[in-house]
């Protein structure tokens, strides 16, 4: 099976500030696969989300991505003057209206009438467990509420990959575990490719099959998780993964 | 992150400190009652009492008779034409202005610097000149409009830089996320995430106009042995000219009549649009 998602050897320097982001990182993700980006902060993991993202140009070497790539940002990045539903609807109407198939990401599905999309929001809402608020504003939702509207924003125009960055670091406990649950739903039902930053090791372990230690702005390590879902952090093998990884990251 | 190559800040001064103004709209209900009810209450009596003051007493209430309605009504008409056609034309240039000056920091190190020369010139100083050029042209209206625009322009621009630049990195990555196109970035993100200090810049642009008013009106100062009727008509050269011949009781009718507008455009236009502009805001 050919990967999915390539790097191969790719250098990112940022100009202004003249800064080196990350050096000679090579890693393949495979079709279907959750993997998670995890290490220190300042260590190269978004840098790396942002290129599969196609925000940001290699310097050198090579990112082999497909166009229909999507992304939930840290906070949700959601546009206060708009509702829930039409914060959703947002990344369809941009399609719609533009159909332009040479911008940067084309989507599989171009949606060219609000019914389709109509149809598509509700779809999501009822999915994310956002239905009784689709016509509420951003700031009159919680933290754990305005992620889940920006996956449901990114999930809506279909992509082949998720880019998740840092979606759940500013939730509380609770908040995290039923997103947590979630999107591991989401992704057995939708099998699609899931790529996660985080910083916490746990939370890489309980989500990923496979897990990219991103270190001084290199690949330091990367290890398999082959635990059955759902994973449990009392549960059979967890803390061993955890341990492996928790090692090699305070080397 | 390493620096490979440490680096000095070079960063000019405007680059640090950008101009970024946002009005709020009154939230407690007491704020709102200043706002709207008590503080142009206020204002108004606090003039009554001072030109009640500065007139020797000679003046009340019905003196103000016969009062010329008709005259300041249309007066007042004018005078808010001419600044709502010099206040579309500051709004429509400041925006490719701002746009231009924060669209890289190469333009930045160009334009920010240009356009705070450009501000600091007292326009009001360059009045004869350009006086002598409309006249010469035979467009009068041109020389307050001009003057009028160059007024309010730079509070807009500078506003809206300001709010230009603290649009969240992640909102504008949307955009590029979902494909938009340039334009559609501009009207679907950009010109909403700006909403806020667009309302706000509008706001102190037309407050510095109405000030600006009471002098572009009055041309025939500016013209050799000129005489009042060369100047335009409206609320500013009433008040000017009212008050140089010494008819105190049209000067103070036009002056509140102005006041008034002035509280009304504040109850009507600003205090909803500032609302309105709130839910635009970025926590």
């Amino acid at each position: 099976m050919n990967p999915i998602i390539s790097l191969k050897n790719v250098t990112k320097i940022y100009d202004d500030p003249h800064e080196m982001a990350i050096e000679g990182v090579s890693l393949d993700i495979f079709p279907g696969e959750f993997a998670c980006l995890i290490g220190p902060s300042g260590g190269g993991k978004s840098t790396i989300l942002k290129m599969i993202a196609g925000l940001e140009k290699e310097t050198s070497g090579e990112v082999v991505k497909p166009d229909a790539v999507s992304m939930d940002f840290q906070n949700g990045a959601l546009f206060p003057w708009l509702t829930v539903y039409d914060n959703v609807a947002f990344s369809m109407r941009a399609r719609m209206v533009s159909g332009d198939l040479n911008n940067a990401i084309n989507f599989q599905k171009n949606f060219y009438d609000e019914k389709s999309i109509d149809k598509k929001v509700k779809e999501m809402l009822e999915m994310m467990k956002l239905s009784e608020f689709s016509k509420k504003y951003p700031h009159e939702l919680s933290g754990g509420q305005r992620q889940r509207v920006g996956i449901a924003r990114a999930l809506a125009v279909d992509p082949e990959v998720l880019l998740l960055d840092e979606p759940f670091s500013a939730l509380d406990a609770k908040t995290t575990d039923e997103l947590h649950n979630d999107i591991i739903k989401i992704w057995h039902e939708s099998k699609k490719t899931i790529v996660m930053v985080s910083h916490l090791i746990e939370e890489a372990v309980s989500l990923s099959q496979k897990v990219f230690l991103i270190k001084n702005h290199t690949l330091d390590a990367s290890f398999s998780v082959d635990l059955p879902y759902p994973r449990r952090e009392q549960g059979p093998g967890f803390h061993e993964e955890v341990m492996k990884v928790r090692r090699e990251f305070f080397k | 992150m390493t620096k490979i190559f440490p680096k000095v800040n070079h960063q000019p001064v405007h680059r640090r400190f950008h101009r970024h103004v946002v009005i709020t709209y009154p939230i407690s209900l007491w704020e709102r009652f200043y706002s709207f009810v008590l503080g142009p209450v206020v204002f108004v009596a606090g003039l009554f009492i001072l030109l009640k003051l500065f007139s020797n007493s000679t003046i009340s209430l019905d003196d103000i008779t016969p009062l010329p309605l008709g005259l300041i009504f249309s007066a007042l008409l004018a005078t808010s034409l001419r600044l709502l056609v010099a206040f579309i034309l500051s709004i429509v240039t400041a925006i490719p202005l701002a746009l231009l000056a924060t669209r890289s920091r190469f333009t930045e190190k160009i334009f920010l610097p240009a356009f705070d020369i450009l501000e600091s010139i007292p326009i009001l100083a360059f009045f004869p000149i350009l006086i002598v050029f409309f006249v010469s042209i035979g467009f009068l209206n041109g020389a307050a409009l001009f003057i009028l625009y160059l007024s309010m322009l730079w509070n807009i621009v500078f506003t809206l830089i300001g709010g230009l630049k603290i649009i969240p990195k992640d909102i504008k990555e949307v955009a590029v996320i979902f494909g938009l196109s340039k334009v559609q970035t501009f009207f679907k993100v950009i010109l909403p995430s700006i909403v806020p200090q667009l309302v706000t810049g509008s706001l102190l642009a037309v407050a510095q106009g109405w000030n600006i008013i009471i002098v572009a009106e009055v041309l025939h100062v500016y013209i050799p042995n000129g005489t009042a009727a060369q100047d335009l008509f409206g609320v500013g050269s009433i008040l000017v000219n009212a008050a140089a011949k010494g008819q105190n009781d049209l000067f103070i009718f036009a002056l509140l009549s102005m006041v008034l507008v002035i509280a009304l455009l504040n109850f009507f236009v600003w205090q909803k649009l500032l609302r309105y502009a709130e839910r635009f805001k970025f926590d």
